[in-house]
């Protein structure tokens, strides 16, 4: 089988020069945009620096802790102090540039991505050797080829290094930057059955936004099919808990007391602040009724975190990375902050589930929402702001496709993953005694 | 036994008489300012020799007995008010007798035995706000700050523990001054309005100035020289700045600056007395009529002024000078030290605040900077930018206390120390805040005010300064008072900005909307998640057909059952 592999390779698969040549096209364009005169205009845009991960904030408490004022007394600052020791390090310690480290976690983030492609694309590969008696006779064509598992990990890569969205991110110098670094490398340590790296990083991103606490099911989900014996997979949530209190004391011990966790873990869940970003929640509690908004604050952020957590769980069990792409799409569309940081991250797993695109349909309709609210997005934005010529109801709306059309995305791709396990084993035949049928959700 | 105690009734008034001494001065301060205007002080000044400490504010004689009570329970050591109306214009007109800020300002320390400071100055702003009809209601710890080194204490102080934690100020430049607010204030004056100086107090012309602040000014003072005692001292006090160009001539009388003559002085008064400031007259001659009493010539701190004084008495009296001779060309000196204040930037998104102190003096200048800023206008301290004469400089000392959304303003004290004859530019840079929907005021559009930053020092030199020594406190008191400096509070304009509104119609489309797109995303999951796929048979039917099949089917099963129910 290998040996047909790298056979087959030698005209579809890309060359390690070609994977070489676009990582340093990809930094090209992030060095060049970076030590442009438009990095200040792409990092003053509000798609790309909310409050929670704006370099300029981060600047801000590193300042005042400097002059000996607790960051946390003011609400400017939202970042873990675990965190902000990690960026005191970097910039006043070692005195690295700041830009050149933004430069080399996405240049680090795109590698890690890479592997995690290569990884699952190895798992998907077993699983298929593994399964391929029980598939139906003619579903052959849906099998995976060669060239797909060694292509998909460049594409990943590509997608990442060349998505705008993670481009500006990272020429914006917002510190989802750093969260995606550790969500990667997650993703890789899980993947690769590394229990303990993974919980660490998980921990991390954990501290950092909070919302990454729910991947803990799917890590739970990984590590009981890696000891296959129930009493060491619960020992991972365990661990977690563990991770995650050792942090908090860290996190305790540099910043004097608990003042952090209202200016961080408060400020994600009751969202004080409402400056306009690309999520949901910013134009509903501008006008949302005093009386209703703690009923409402509950339900939204029940409903970005632990709604569709267990049903999608139980649904998926037998595919954890799908579930954690799907965790990580929901994550990005419904969380309270979010960014074009954190879709881009996403669309870039994308390439991961190229066995699946056959099945999906809403591929062009999301294609076109996302060229149209990215163009308008902006556009409209300058003219509420600065010409005073629209009003806040028509960012809201960009907003809003801008959701629907990642909502389409996650669901396309649950539903293709869905259609594809029926095909493996029923067939591609879609009759019932002869006659045309349909496949439907009952 | 009846007797006796009607005896005591009738003169235990006369006993508090006696016991508790108070003095009352009123004094009417004028100066013909640089260029087109008429700078115009009333200065009332009651002075008790009593214990601060000790007095309940049971029975009082001059004193208000109204403000006395609201003292004494909000336990406050000493206390600042002011409304004012219009901007004092440093460059031109020199310095006040009493420094203001645009809108209401209310600073206050209170007494070092006292438990929860911020809880007494809430509710001292609540009660003065019933006492001079003005909005200091609205005075909390969202906008109050506790300056460290601006606000020292005017009068003596006994506590040990002299910090800034017993000291509140708050100022709301959004208040708008008027006749509401005079009219109680005049009820605290012993004659009230209807004798004495304060009877010219007209709203329908004093309100017509550039310049109009009403203010009162509470603290403890040394009752003499040795200080052995404290007296409670009360100013109360009306600037106004007259223009020439408003009142049409450059001839000025009673009648024209506040609609009416003087009716004699205020028989509790022990003092009644017209200061005018005739040192102008070299170069802008006017004539007074009738001619003073007497002149004063003041020397202070290397400047001699020379006033004409008028004693009221107890009858009618009017004045008016005589503007005389040509226009000439007046040069002006702008005063040691002024500041501007400014917003830059466009649009809703991020701006900056720049502060201008000016040093127009000859040696190098320490001041402090003050600046209360709103906690709708989030301002970053690592922008903080410090120009002098375009070099960037160091400010000697830093006190900074960052601000919370809804909870605390931001307070950014600076000392700065400026080079002789320099202009020195503080900036830093602030984000507009997106506020909830019912926390716009009802004119959304016309904007949020941020107040004004207060610039302080010890002026050397007392070049157009009219200010009253920290001992004095009448008028009088200031006339060949040389000091070792002369404490001016300059402060600068009220900023406006306006905040990115959201649409105030929209709230149930917007609810609508944004749960429609969670719905969105709930519908397919739940489907996905608890159901299963399954083939079924392809239904190509038209509609049409199906009803039609639908009918049929309904008719042949009733039939059906008919044909049951006869066959049984």
């Amino acid at each position: 089988m290998a040996h047909g592999k790298t056979e087959k390779c030698e005209q579809d698969c890309y060359k390690g020069g070609t994977v070489l040549f676009m990582y340093l096209t990809g930094l090209g364009i992030r060095y060049w945009l970076m030590f442009s005169r438009y990095q200040s205009i792409i990092a003053n845009h509000i798609e790309i620096s909310t409050p929670l991960n704006s370099w300029k904030r981060v600047s801000e408490g590193l300042c005042l802790q400097s002059k000996g004022i607790n960051p946390y007394e003011g609400d400017l600052l939202h970042e873990a102090p675990i965190t902000i020791l990690f960026y005191k390090v970097l910039t006043q310690w070692w005195k690295l540039d700041i830009k050149t480290i933004f430069l080399a976690f996405d240049a680090g983030t795109a590698v890690v991505l890479y592997f995690v492609a290569k990884k699952y694309m190895f798992h998907l590969f077993i699983e298929q050797e593994e399964n391929k008696k029980q598939y139906a006779l003619n579903s052959k064509e849906f099998l995976l080829s060669g060239s797909d598992f060694v292509n998909s990990p460049v594409f990943v890569a590509s997608a990442f290094l060349f998505n705008p969205y993670t481009i500006f991110n990272c020429v914006g110098q917002s510190t989802v930057v750093f969260h995606n670094f550790f969500i990667a490398l997650f993703l890789f340590c899980m993947l690769s059955g590394s229990v303990i790296l993974s919980v660490l990083s998980l921990a991390i991103c954990t501290m950092m936004s909070f919302y990454p606490i729910v991947l803990i099911i799917p890590l739970f989900l990984y590590s009981n099919g890696i000891y296959k014996s129930k009493f060491r997979a619960i020992l991972t949530p365990i661990l977690f808990i563990a991770t995650l209190a050792a942090f908090i004391t860290i996190s305790i011990g540099l910043s004097n007391g608990t003042a952090f966790m209202k200016n961080v873990y408060g400020f994600i869940l009751t969202v004080p602040d409402l400056q306009p970003n690309i999520g949901l929640f910013w134009y509903f509690f501008t006008e949302m009724f005093d009386h209703f908004r703690d009923l409402f604050i509950s339900s939204f952020q029940i409903n970005a975190t632990v709604l569709y957590l267990i049903p999608l769980s139980v649904k998926f069990r037998k595919d954890p990375f799908l579930l954690t792409f799907a965790i990580l799409c929901l994550i990005s569309v419904f969380k309270s902050y979010p960014c074009l940081g954190d879709v881009g991250f996403v669309l870039s797993l994308l390439p991961c589930f190229i066995h699946l695109f056959n099945y999906s349909q809403q591929g062009f309709l999301v294609g076109v929402i996302f060229l149209i609210t990215t163009a308008l997005g902006p556009i409209l934005w300058h003219l509420w702001i600065y010409s005073n010529s629209a009003n806040a109801n028509f960012y809201f709306g960009v907003t809003l496709a801008f959701a629907i059309a990642q909502i389409f995305l996650v669901t396309d791709i649950l539903f293709a993953y869905l259609k594809r396990e029926f095909c493996l084993n029923h067939g591609k035949e879609r009759k019932i005694d002869g006659k045309d049928a349909l496949l439907i959700l009952e | 036994m009846f007797l006796p105690t009607l005896l005591v009734l009738i003169f235990s008034p006369f006993g508090v008489l006696t016991s508790k001494p108070d003095k009352f001065t009123e004094e009417l301060f004028i100066k013909p300012l640089y260029s087109d205007q008429l700078y115009v002080h009333f200065h009332f000044a009651t002075k008790w020799d009593t214990n601060p400490e000790q007095e309940t504010f049971r029975h009082t004689h001059i004193f208000p007995r109204a403000l006395g009570e609201i003292v004494e329970r909000y336990n406050v050591q000493e206390l600042h008010v002011s409304l004012t109306g219009g901007l004092w214009r440093y460059e031109t007109w020199g310095y006040p007798i009493l420094d203001a800020a645009p809108g209401a300002e209310v600073w206050a320390w209170f007494k070092d035995t006292t438990e929860d400071v911020d809880q007494n100055w809430k509710l001292l702003a609540s009660s003065l706000s019933g006492l001079l009809c003005a909005s200091l209601n609205f005075i909390d710890k969202a906008n109050s700050i506790r300056p460290e080194y601006t606000f020292k204490p005017k009068g003596v102080f006994s506590g040990s523990n002299l910090n800034s934690s017993f000291v509140r100020y708050s100022s709301l430049p959004r208040e708008i001054v008027c006749t509401e607010n005079l009219t109680p204030w005049k009820k605290l004056l012993p004659c009230e309005s209807k004798s004495g100086l304060a009877s010219l107090l007209n709203s329908g012309y004093i309100h017509n100035t550039r310049y109009h602040s009403v203010a009162i000014h509470m603290r403890p003072v040394c009752r003499d020289s040795s200080c052995e005692f404290v007296s409670l001292e009360l100013q109360q006090t009306v600037s106004l700045v007259y223009d020439y160009l408003i009142l049409g001539t450059k001839n000025w009388s009673f009648r024209k600056l506040f609609g009416q003559g003087l009716m004699g002085r205020c028989p509790l008064a022990e003092t009644s007395t017209i200061y005018i400031d005739t040192t102008s007259n070299t170069s802008v001659p006017f004539q007074l009529t009738p001619s003073p009493d007497d002149y004063v010539t003041s020397i202070r701190g290397g400047h001699v002024n020379t006033f004409a004084k008028y004693v009221v008495r107890p009858y009618a009296m009017s004045l008016n000078a005589n503007f005389l001779g040509k226009e000439s060309v007046l040069l002006n000196a702008p005063p040691s030290l002024h500041a501007n204040q400014y917003i830059t930037g466009y649009g809703q998104e991020r701006g900056g605040i720049v502060t201008k102190i000016y040093n127009n003096h000859w040696s190098h200048l320490d001041v402090v900077v003050l600046q209360n800023i709103p906690w709708y206008v989030p301002i970053y301290l690592h922008t903080l930018k410090i120009e002098v004469n375009g070099l960037e400089a160091e400010p000697l000392k830093i006190r900074y206390i960052p601000g919370r959304q809804r909870e605390r303003p931001y307070h950014l004290e600076l000392l700065l120390k400026l080079p002789a004859r320099s202009v020195t530019s503080v900036s830093v840079d602030f984000d507009y805040v997106f506020l909830k929907w019912q926390e716009y005021p009802p004119d959304a559009n016309h904007g949020f005010y941020i107040g004004s930053a207060i610039i302080s020092a010890n002026l050397p030199l007392a070049r157009n300064f009219t200010g009253l020594p920290q001992d004095g406190s009448t008028i009088a008191d200031s006339f060949n008072a040389s000091r070792s400096g002369y404490l001016v509070q300059v402060r600068t304009e009220n900023m406006v900005i306006t905040l990115p509104t959201p649409d105030f119609s929209m709230p149930y489309n917007v609810i609508c909307l944004a749960c429609t797109v969670v719905a969105l995303a709930f519908g397919p999951l739940h489907n996905i998640t608890t159901k299963r796929l399954v083939l079924t048979v392809k239904d190509n039917e038209k509609l049409i057909v199906k009803i039609k099949n639908k009918i049929v089917k309904v008719l042949t099963d009733r039939r059906g059952g008919e044909e049951k129910q006869s066959v049984q």
